[in-house]
């Protein structure tokens, strides 16, 4: 018996951990109105209306936007932080290293507040773009701790070797250096977009008519119950983890060969 | 040539840290001022008030926000280590090295519905005419339905269920670079399954612990979401408290200091967890 | 304590890989008893079977009088220790070294008595205080030999213990566990890739190749009359030379040299550099001419080219003295018993 309790155990996590997916994703295929039990025939009504509500697929568009336009400002600028404090010895770097990862530390809530606070002074109006910005300010700690991570010895003497063929340093970096970070480059662009795209608190408290999709659920949700829900709830699933699958199996195979 | 690697240096990092400046240091810094200032009517007064932390200490509405934040991060982390590491420790221990990576993202993979859809799901279980009181009366263990959902306990389960994933991730990456040598020397010595695990595991890996436990803190205590869909509106945190400031009267100055307590936690966590690893190290 | 250790049929299979193939060895109590081979030849499976770490698909193991077989390894009188040392980083020497009397209960003040006894067995006595990772990496093998022989273990078990040492310290070290060993009595099984460390310090050498034995015995028994073709290759730098037998008599490309009660047909000659001569003494093996010469300090490594058979190079260890000039040609001669033959067919 005591052999099976850590098997025991496993499969009762698993069951506390699967128990609202699987509730969500049940009753998104539901025929009646209410996403709750008794649960009436397998139904794809509530998948048609929610991928047909113009709201949902303009936030859907608009999260696109938001993640991968603050992800490529977050990896650029972390990468040639990372670069900079790494490849040239400044003044205080452990400090602005700290300084860097600072927001890593803060909540969301308080980001958000804090930069609500200075737009809404300063009568800048809110958008999709001052969403962009806070989520820019909790990704570039993130990238630029993973790509700094990354930037090893070996990385330093290919560029030494560029800069003694000739190269001029933004040529090394431009043609030696990232493309050598790539793999940290890449895992950094895909966390920052997985993180702004299922961000809430601050595209909450930034945005004003053009909305993100957990906005946009969000807004949802203060309707009450609905089996719409449940299916963009799935909708959002189902894209997440075929992203997370394609990546794990891209990668499997890249350390296969 | 040192003086161009400055010149140069400084030209990759500026961008970056010019950014954090701007949009991070700046707005805290004019959110700590605003916690001095007042409101009167729709007008801002700066100055260095403390009307808004008196407030905060006076007010019961307020700081049974807090006091709440507190108990139910604080519950939450506990339940959620606790129920976290065995699962971790099952997975890094127990399952076939080859299995391991599949069984820990199927572990996790709940992890990657919409946060806001997640509690909503927890709604769905714990409603009154919901799943599991729909299944309780049905298996004849109850005869009413029990309010679960809009409570305490509806919070605390929608929380220990996001974290038990994040846990369960922090954790059996430090078991998992343990060497697993230190159970077989242990073994060899004498030690019986429990003995190893309290006296080599528990204690090489709890600085893992409790970096994870911190982090799960400064998440909880500063979220907004589960708290609103699951906890009904008899009791309030700090995070709900801060939404509804903004909110109504955009009373800024309240919610800055009201965001400045709840820093000021996570620092007095941070302090607690720094000075906890510092000790096990010695 | 100290114990005999018997292996019958040990047979293992990782999946469809014969890690272990019928391995049946007797070691007797208070033996110093090394397991040689390259890596991938099973003796670290071997001795992880000693330990109680893998239980072999078929096969007993007897510890003592006793069918250890399927003890584990907290039950069996065996103590093991490990290649990174596995010391417990959040625990001084002096607990590190009490563990185990700990896990059998035995109360502080004593524990912390016979830990002492055991670190001033190994000169760390003095630092009983200190934490593994202020020590040297040579210091730390120590405290793990001090940790595994504190519960008083029949047999302990050594898995490359002195890899990580550079080679001054290797020594050194060797020369230290074997008069631990003679010490404490406890019968040690040692495994290593390195002839050289086998012979210096084993009673006996366990020569292993792919799961199987290949010799066991005395270091120079193994040395000068290795029982197979591996064996004598593994155990030192050594002269392949083709040859075929009939009626006790090889005929190599070298001449006819005597080869009694060796079976007719094809063989491998087999001769030890160190017993080839210049001076003419012995069997005569032609001439041959050099092609170039080291200086050894022991001896001079000679690499020839023979006169008689230009596409056959061989090797000799001339004593110390004037160097052969590049180019020349020596007379080459050897001992009869210095000649191993190894038959094609067995």
């Amino acid at each position: 018996m005591r052999t099976y309790l850590p098997w025991i155990y496993l499969a009762l996590a698993f069951g506390f951990i699967y128990l609202p997916v699987c509730v969500l994703v049940l009753f998104s295929f539901q025929d009646g109105g209410l996403p709750v039990p008794p649960f009436d025939g397998p139904s794809l009504k509530w998948y048609r209306e929610v991928l047909s509500d113009r709201d949902v697929t303009d936030a859907l568009i608009h999260s696109l936007l938001v993640a991968i336009g603050s992800s490529a400002v977050a990896v650029i600028l972390g990468f040639l932080a990372a670069y900079g404090l790494a490849r040239h010895t400044l003044p205080g770097s452990a400090f602005i290293r700290l300084l860097l990862v600072a927001p890593l530390t803060v909540s969301y809530l308080i980001v958000g507040l804090g930069l609500l606070i200075v737009l809404s002074r300063a009568g800048f109006g809110l958008s999709l773009g001052t969403a962009g910005i806070g989520h820019v300010v909790i990704n570039l700690p993130l990238a630029f701790a993973i790509i700094y991570a990354s930037m090893g010895a070996q990385h330093e003497n290919a560029e030494r070797a560029a800069r003694d063929l000739g190269a001029s340093e933004m040529r090394v970096v431009v043609l030696v250096t990232a493309p050598m970070l790539a793999p940290a480059i890449a895992a950094a662009f895909f966390l920052s977009v997985t993180l702004s795209w299922d961000e809430f608190i601050i595209a909450f408290l930034l945005t004003r008519f053009d909305i993100t999709l957990p906005v946009e659920i969000w807004s949802m949700l203060r309707s009450g119950l609905s089996p719409r829900l449940n299916a963009i709830g799935s909708v959002v699933f189902l894209i997440s983890v075929a992203a997370v699958l394609i990546l794990e199996f891209t990668t499997l195979r890249r350390r296969r060969s | 040539m040192i003086g161009q690697t400055k010149k140069m240096g400084w030209g990759f990092t500026a961008p970056a840290l010019l950014w954090t400046l701007t949009f991070f240091v700046a707005p805290f810094l004019v959110m700590g001022a605003m916690s001095f200032a007042i409101l009167e009517g729709r007008n801002l007064i700066w100055g260095f008030h403390l009307d808004n932390y008196i407030e905060l200490a006076t007010r019961p509405y307020l700081w049974r926000a807090v006091i709440a934040s507190i108990e139910i991060t604080l519950t939450v982390t506990l339940i959620s280590v606790v129920l976290a590491y065995p699962l971790a420790a099952t997975i890094a221990f127990r399952v076939p090295r080859h299995l391991q990576r599949l069984v820990l993202l199927l572990a996790i993979l709940p992890f990657w519905t919409s946060y806001v859809v997640r509690s909503y799901a927890w709604l769905l279980v714990l409603a009154r005419e919901g799943v599991l009181n729909q299944t309780l009366i049905n298996l004849g263990l109850i005869a009413e339905p029990i309010t679960l959902a809009n409570t305490r306990f509806a919070t605390v389960t929608g929380f220990v269920h996001f974290f038990v994933m994040l846990l369960t991730l922090t954790i059996y990456a430090n078991l998992v670079q343990l060497s697993p040598n230190y159970r077989r020397a242990a073994m060899d010595l004498g030690a019986n399954a429990f003995q190893t695990f309290r006296h080599v595991i528990l204690p090489l890996t709890l600085p893992g612990i409790v970096t994870g436990a911190f982090l799960t803190f400064v998440l909880c205590i500063g979220d907004y979401v589960t708290p609103h869909v699951l906890g009904g509106n008899n009791e309030l945190t700090m995070p709900q408290v801060i939404m509804v400031q903004l909110g109504r009267r955009a009373d800024f100055p309240l919610a800055s200091a009201l965001a400045i307590v709840m820093m000021g936690m996570v620092t007095i966590a941070y302090l607690a967890a720094a000075r906890w690893l510092r000790l096990d190290r010695v | 304590m100290t114990a005999s250790v018997l292996l019958e049929g040990i047979n293992h299979w990782f999946g469809s890989f014969q890690a272990l193939n019928n391995i049946s060895l007797e070691i007797k109590a208070g033996e110093y008893v090394t397991l040689l081979g390259p890596s991938g030849c099973g003796k670290t499976t071997l001795l992880s079977v000693l330990g109680g770490f893998i239980k072999p698909t078929n096969g007993k193991v007897r510890i003592g009088n006793n069918d250890m077989t399927f003890v584990p390894p907290s039950q069996r009188p065996t103590t093991t220790m490990f290649q990174d040392y596995a010391l417990f980083p959040h625990m001084n020497l002096r607990d590190n070294v009490g563990f185990g009397l700990r896990m059998a209960g035995i109360g502080k003040a004593e524990r912390h008595k016979k830990a002492d006894e055991k670190l001033d067995l190994v000169g760390l006595v003095a630092d009983g205080n200190k934490r593994p990772h202020e020590l040297s990496g040579g210091q730390r093998q120590r405290v793990a030999l001090a940790r595994a022989l504190a519960v008083n273990p029949d047999v302990l078990l050594l898995d490359e213990p002195l890899g990580a040492l550079d080679l001054k310290l290797r020594r050194s070290m060797q020369d230290e566990l074997k008069v631990i060993q003679r010490q404490v009595g406890t019968t040690f099984v040692h495994v290593t890739h390195d002839q050289e460390e086998a012979m210096a310090i084993a009673d006996r050498i366990v020569v292993m190749n792919s799961g199987q034995i290949e010799d066991v015995g005395p270091p120079s028994q193994v040395y000068n009359q290795p029982a197979t073709l591996f064996t004598a290759d593994f155990m030192g730098e050594m002269n392949h030379i083709p040859a075929q037998i009939n009626k006790g008599k090889a005929s190599t490309n070298l001449g006819t040299l005597p080869a009694q009660d060796m079976p007719d047909g094809a063989a491998t000659l087999c001769i030890r550099p160190e017993t080839i001569h210049a001076d003419g003494t012995g069997l005569s093996l032609g001439t041959a001419r050099v092609k170039n010469v080291t200086f050894f300090g022991a001896y001079i490594r000679v690499i020839l080219t023979s006169d008689e058979n230009p596409g056959l190079t061989l090797l000799a260890h001339l004593p110390p003295g004037d160097m052969p000039k590049e180019g020349s040609k020596i007379p080459l001669s050897v001992d009869a018993n210095a000649l191993r033959f190894y038959p094609e067919c067995c």
